[in-house]
């Protein structure tokens, strides 16, 4: 597409002026926000920062949750050509400190008190940061005010400029190219510093119209942008898409409104993180093991049904007379009121990606009518290389190449990509771009995978993570990390799970349990506990872990390329892996590396065949300070299984 | 961030309170200045919920009286002291358990209600108006104490820690010019208490509302508070200002216990 | 199974009718945690008093029969009132925070003074209420069971008005302010007076809708069968399983 977020927000405010582009929940009533109005409040922005001294190519970082008026920073940000960078709101301040300087940010438009002290706390870090604008004034009255601006001021002062100079805003957004930095998006990175993803005008509405045509997105779709704006995923389906379609976006009042925000709105494209869709299933069978007997009997015998036929129903299949009379009933009884209760009575396409779903998982939701599919992608691909169509959402792939997008499968395994949506590259960092966009545009994923017979991708694993088994009676077999962790992962029980077994003779993993799942499961077997450490460390725990990790490990042997990487002893982790203490990243992935460092006394006794292991572990609080948790860990062995020879 | 403390407010002049025999209050004289927040410390059985509950008239004193702006009553009820603009909340909490947060609150917009009680029992013309009027600022009270997502829940539902909150949104409701707070941080973890003591300041820098506050948390009292009373065995045995308080030597040893 | 279904409407309309004097202990118990053994007699008094009214009101001439209910209906509403004002000014008012017995025993001692005020003010005799209501039954379901079920048509809409009634005071509980202050009442009355609400009023509303309560019931009950002054001490009874 050749044209730039500005320009398009141009478009509809003069097309469909009257139309809702955004809505917002406020004292408990959602108000709405259309794009004349949006247009001008960005106007006013941009009156204000031009004469703030904001430049063409400046970087600004936005900090705070989905909120319309940070939406429309960031359009005036981009309307000037300056390159708004939105940050995780969640981060500890010292987290901030890289990229404000790294991309030398003078300026910082953000949510709330939270975030301005934040950043006033690293101020003195970040000597180029010298102007704050904030959203929300709670809090904010008696701070001093020579760095820091109140949007409602701004946006006063910025309708008296509008009044003066009218010419203004249309010049600058004529001064835009598509080519043109449109944002940066800072990848938190599994190993070293973070990276600043540079994407143009071009490159996200590439991707993003790519991903509206195969889904066949129109300008009534309603979205509810839950996920932190610093995410590309929401970038792209809550703006970039928003921009491209003209839909409507929601946001939600706070984090704990999000699920009754969500049946009220009744999105018709949503995204979740399969751990979202895993915590609704979650939930909902909790409930459903207090309902009474006969709603229990009825949703059993619906729910085996539906995972009969409700997939291939779903692919459009034919069920057979008297199947399809039985899930229209139970449509009525089951799948109806349920669908209602997550939320997802309109949903005509949700999507899931980042990591493995658990096939249960998938099919679960697709049996139920809820048009899930895979997708998959990375920041610096604007996330759509391959998406799933209708038909075809199988639980095991990522999808087909979509539009736009070459794929080839390199030598060792990893995927290659090429398409309009790559990055331009990384911010300052030219050996890093080197590394990973070749001369001739492809992109290096750094994921290992196949297209199998259906001409879907299939992910292993990441590509440096793929490693062998030396020694031992597995020799020489690959060993993939996050395919072993995912199968784990897969059961309700485990949330977590770290597997460590390149250059090693066998395969160790720590896990997580799951405090909900195991805690409901232990209440029912009257198990008390005294909270998550407690819990962990019973030996009817450990039981039902082993249970888990042999499932696993009969599972692996079945399979041709991963049958030497079964699990041969394990532990129970003390305390949740965290991402405020760097072992996870911000999108909760597992810092291997990290962990082994930190948790080297355990990966060692686990090799070593101990059976106890005492651990001290650093923790930090919320609100920064830090702590320690200790416990003596039981270090379990696991049944191996030979691996299954199969037919030639 | 400088707080303009004005004259006295409240004025609690010679109280004496006794339950047959035991003698919950002797001769208890301390005053209260506009804007300020008000500590009322001392060990377990020291008298201070009984003061707080003279002053609110919930107990009658057998002796003394208390002065709000100027009005010097020696036996006032509940009722007439909430019209006179003081709130409280209470230690245990006395929220109405049936109903949801949203209502709960919705009570303490009573006093405020202009249109009397029987144009209210139909919702209709200027009743009805008032309701969305009262309604939105419960709705601002609500954002405030962030518990939007609770509030259709019935309030027997919450955790401990939010039916606090609730009940200091109720006390809120009335738009109170004192505010009593009995223990507002009793059984709350170190997060949930930073939240209420930015609540209590908040109200008291924006609101200008001054704050009579029992507390046990000895942080707290010397973090948030202007001037501390301190209660031994229904005596008065320091009043001041948290430093002047923490170094008497009578109040080290009433904590303490003498020898130390 | 055609008389079965028979009995069982029939017991369960005349449950109804027992449900619409019972609606006034709830309301007043719910509201102020007083058991109000005087329900019955307020019942009866209210009835009386309808009673008497659309006698007297039938004697000074004015003939039509909705007319002559409504007015009749309206002046005993306001006897009712004002016999819920006094009890609040002089009985509730005294016995604020008193244990529950001790009110008890006082709403005892109101069910005496009321029927005997009720006897000397309209008189001891029997009395009819007519509302008009139709009396010959109905025949219901007659294609389904042979001869069909008998269904009482008073009963029916008397059942009605008990529905209408309950769901009439629900909303009212539910929906607006005074409704909210009540059942904040009922649920703490320290607590309603901390934040300002006036108990006192709160009291006179309540007796006053339980008084209109009661004297729907009366109403019903008496165009039942008859109004008389044996009521009070059975009704109470049986209400109070």
């Amino acid at each position: 597409m050749n044209t730039t977020f500005p320009r398009l927000l141009q478009q509809h405010a003069s097309q469909r002026p009257g139309f809702a582009a955004l809505r917002e929940k406020e004292y408990g009533i959602w108000q709405t926000l259309n794009w004349a109005d949006l247009f001008i409040m960005v106007g006013q922005m941009t009156h204000v920062f031009a004469r703030d001294g904001m430049k063409r190519g400046d970087h600004v970082i936005v900090v705070g949750a989905n909120r319309p008026r940070l939406s429309a920073a960031m359009l005036a940000v981009q309307t000037l050509g300056a390159i708004p960078v939105p940050l995780y709101q969640d981060a500890v301040g010292t987290e901030y400190v890289f990229p404000i300087n790294n991309a030398e940010v003078r300026f910082a438009v953000v949510e709330n008190q939270e975030q301005v002290d934040k950043l006033q706390e690293i101020q003195a870090d970040c000597p180029t940061l010298t102007r704050i604008y904030y959203d929300n004034p709670r809090g904010l009255r008696n701070y001093p005010a020579q760095a820091l601006c109140s949007l409602d001021t701004l946006l006063q002062e910025g309708a008296a400029l509008a009044v003066k100079s009218p010419q203004f805003v249309d010049q600058q957004i004529k001064a835009a190219q598509a080519d043109d930095v449109a944002a940066m998006f800072f990848t938190s990175g599994t190993t070293g510093n973070a990276k600043g993803v540079v994407h143009t005008h071009r490159s996200l509405l590439d991707r993003a119209k790519a991903g509206a045509d195969f889904d066949k997105l129109t300008s009534r779709e309603e979205v509810l942008a839950y996920l932190p704006p610093a995410w590309i995923g929401q970038n792209i389906f809550s703006y970039a898409q928003w921009l491209c379609c003209g839909y409507v976006v929601n946001c939600p009042e706070s984090t704990e409104t999000v699920t009754t925000d969500l049946k009220e709105i009744g999105p018709t494209y949503y995204f979740a993180p399969p751990r979202v869709f895993e915590g609704l299933l979650t939930q909902v069978m909790i409930r459903m093991e207090d309902a009474s007997a006969p709603k229990r009997g009825i949703f059993n015998y619906f729910m085996a049904l539906a995972r009969k036929v409700g997939p291939s129903r779903m692919d459009g299949e034919s069920i057979g007379a008297w199947n399809s009379l039985m899930y229209g009933l139970g449509n009525l009884l089951v799948y109806g009121p349920l669908r209602n209760n997550l939320g997802m009575s309109r949903v005509r396409v949700a999507y899931t990606a980042g990591e493995a779903i658990g096939p249960d998982l998938f099919s679960f939701y697709r049996s139920i009518g809820i048009n899930l599919k895979q997708l998959y992608g990375s920041t610096e691909t604007a996330v759509f290389v391959c998406l799933q169509p209708d038909n075809q959402a199988y639980a095991d792939t990522v999808g087909v190449p979509c539009d736009g997008v070459e794929i080839k499968v390199a030598e060792n395994g990893e995927i290659l990509v090429k398409s309009a949506g790559l990055l331009k590259g990384y911010y300052k960092n030219p050996e890093a771009t080197a590394e990973v966009l070749s001369a001739d545009g492809w992109y290096k994923t750094n994921d290992a995978g196949f297209i199998d017979s259906r001409g879907h991708l299939k992910i292993i694993d990441r590509v440096k993570d793929v490693g062998r088994i030396q020694g031992g009676a597995n020799d020489g077999a690959m060993f993939a990390p996050k395919y072993v962790e995912n199968k784990l992962k897969f059961f309700p029980f485990i949330k977590e799970a770290v597997a460590y077994g390149d250059g090693r003779d066998r395969v160790c993993v720590m896990v997580n349990i799951d405090f909900d799942a195991v805690g409901n499961w232990a209440e029912r077997r009257n198990l008390p506990y005294a909270g998550y450490t407690d819990l962990a460390q019973k030996p009817e725990v450990y039981q039902l872990m082993l249970e888990c990790v042999e499932k696993v490990n009969a599972d692996l042997s079945v399979d041709t390329l991963l049958a030497g990487s079964q699990i041969s002893r394990f532990l129970v982790l003390h305390k949740e892996l965290d991402a405020d203490d760097g072992e996870l990243t911000r999108t909760n992935k597992v810092r291997r590396g990290f962990i082994a460092e930190k948790y080297a006394v355990l990966v060692h006794a686990l090799y070593e065949g101990m059976q106890q292991q005492f651990i001290e572990t650093a923790v930090k609080f919320e609100d920064g300070r830090s702590g320690s948790v200790s416990a003596t860990l039981t270090l379990s062995d696991a049944k191996v299984f030979n691996a299954v020879e199969r037919a030639a | 961030m400088s707080k303009q403390i004005g004259d006295v407010i409240l004025n609690v002049q010679n109280i004496s309170l006794s339950f047959g025999g035991v003698k919950a209050l002797s001769d208890i004289s301390f005053d209260v200045r506009e804007h300020e927040i008000r500590a009322i410390i001392g060990p377990n059985g020291a008298g201070k919920s009984s003061m707080l509950n003279c002053i609110n008239g919930v107990y009658t004193p057998q002796q003394g009286s208390i002065t709000f702006r100027g009005q010097t009553f020696s036996h006032m009820d509940s009722h007439q002291v909430a019209v006179m603009g003081v709130a409280r909340t209470f230690q245990n909490l006395a929220l109405f358990k049936g109903m949801s947060v949203l209502d709960n609150i919705m009570t303490g917009r009573n006093l405020r209600m202009k249109s009397n009680l029987l144009l209210q029992s139909i919702r209709f013309g200027p009743a009805q108006r008032e309701e969305f009027e009262h309604r939105r600022k419960v709705e601002e009270i609500i954002d405030f104490l962030e518990i939007q997502a609770y509030r259709k829940t019935p309030v027997g539902q919450l955790p401990y820690g939010l039916q606090k909150r609730v009940d200091l949104g109720r006390a809120l409701a009335l738009e109170p010019q004192v505010l009593l707070l009995d223990e507002p941080m009793a059984g709350m973890n170190v997060e949930e208490k930073q939240d209420m003591c930015r609540f209590i300041l908040d109200v008291n820098d924006e609101f200008g509302t001054t704050v009579v506050l029992i507390e046990h948390d000895m942080g707290v009292v010397m973090d948030i508070s202007d001037r501390v009373v301190v209660l031994d065995y229904g005596k008065k045995i320091g009043d001041g200002t948290p430093d002047e308080v923490r170094n008497n030597p009578e109040v080290i040893s009433a904590y303490l216990g003498t020898g130390h | 199974m055609g008389f079965f279904l028979e009995t069982l409407l029939g017991g369960l309309m005349a449950g109804m009718l027992y449900s619409l004097v019972a609606l006034g202990f709830v309301l007043i118990f719910k509201a102020s945690g007083v058991f109000n053994f005087a329900q019955g007699a307020m019942v009866l008094f209210a009835a009386l008093a309808m009673a008497r009214f659309s006698e007297w009101l039938n004697a000074s001439g004015l003939g039509n029969l909705w007319l002559v209910n409504l007015i009749a209906f309206a002046m005993a509403a306001g006897v009712m009132f004002c016999v819920a004002w006094v009890i609040e000014r002089l009985v509730l008012r005294q016995l604020v925070n008193q244990e529950g017995t001790t009110l008890l025993m006082a709403t005892l001692g109101i069910t005496y003074f009321l029927e005997g005020l009720g006897q000397s003010l309209f008189g001891s005799d029997i009395y009819k209420i007519d509302i008009g209501m139709p009396k010959e039954p109905v025949m219901a379901f007659e294609s389904t069971f042979p001869g069909g079920i008998l269904i009482n048509q008073e009963d029916l809409i008397a059942a009605l008005i008990a529905a209408c009634l309950v769901a009439l005071l629900s909303l009212f509980f539910q929906k607006t302010s005074t409704g909210r202050a009540l059942r904040a009442v009922a649920d703490d009355h320290q607590a309603a007076q901390s934040i300002g609400i006036p108990l006192n009023r709160i009291w006179v509303i309540v007796w006053c809708v339980a008084g209109v309560v009661a004297l729907v019931a009366g109403m019903i009950w008496a165009a039942n069968s008859v109004c008389n002054f044996l009521w009070p001490q059975w009704l109470c009874v049986l209400c109070q399983w």
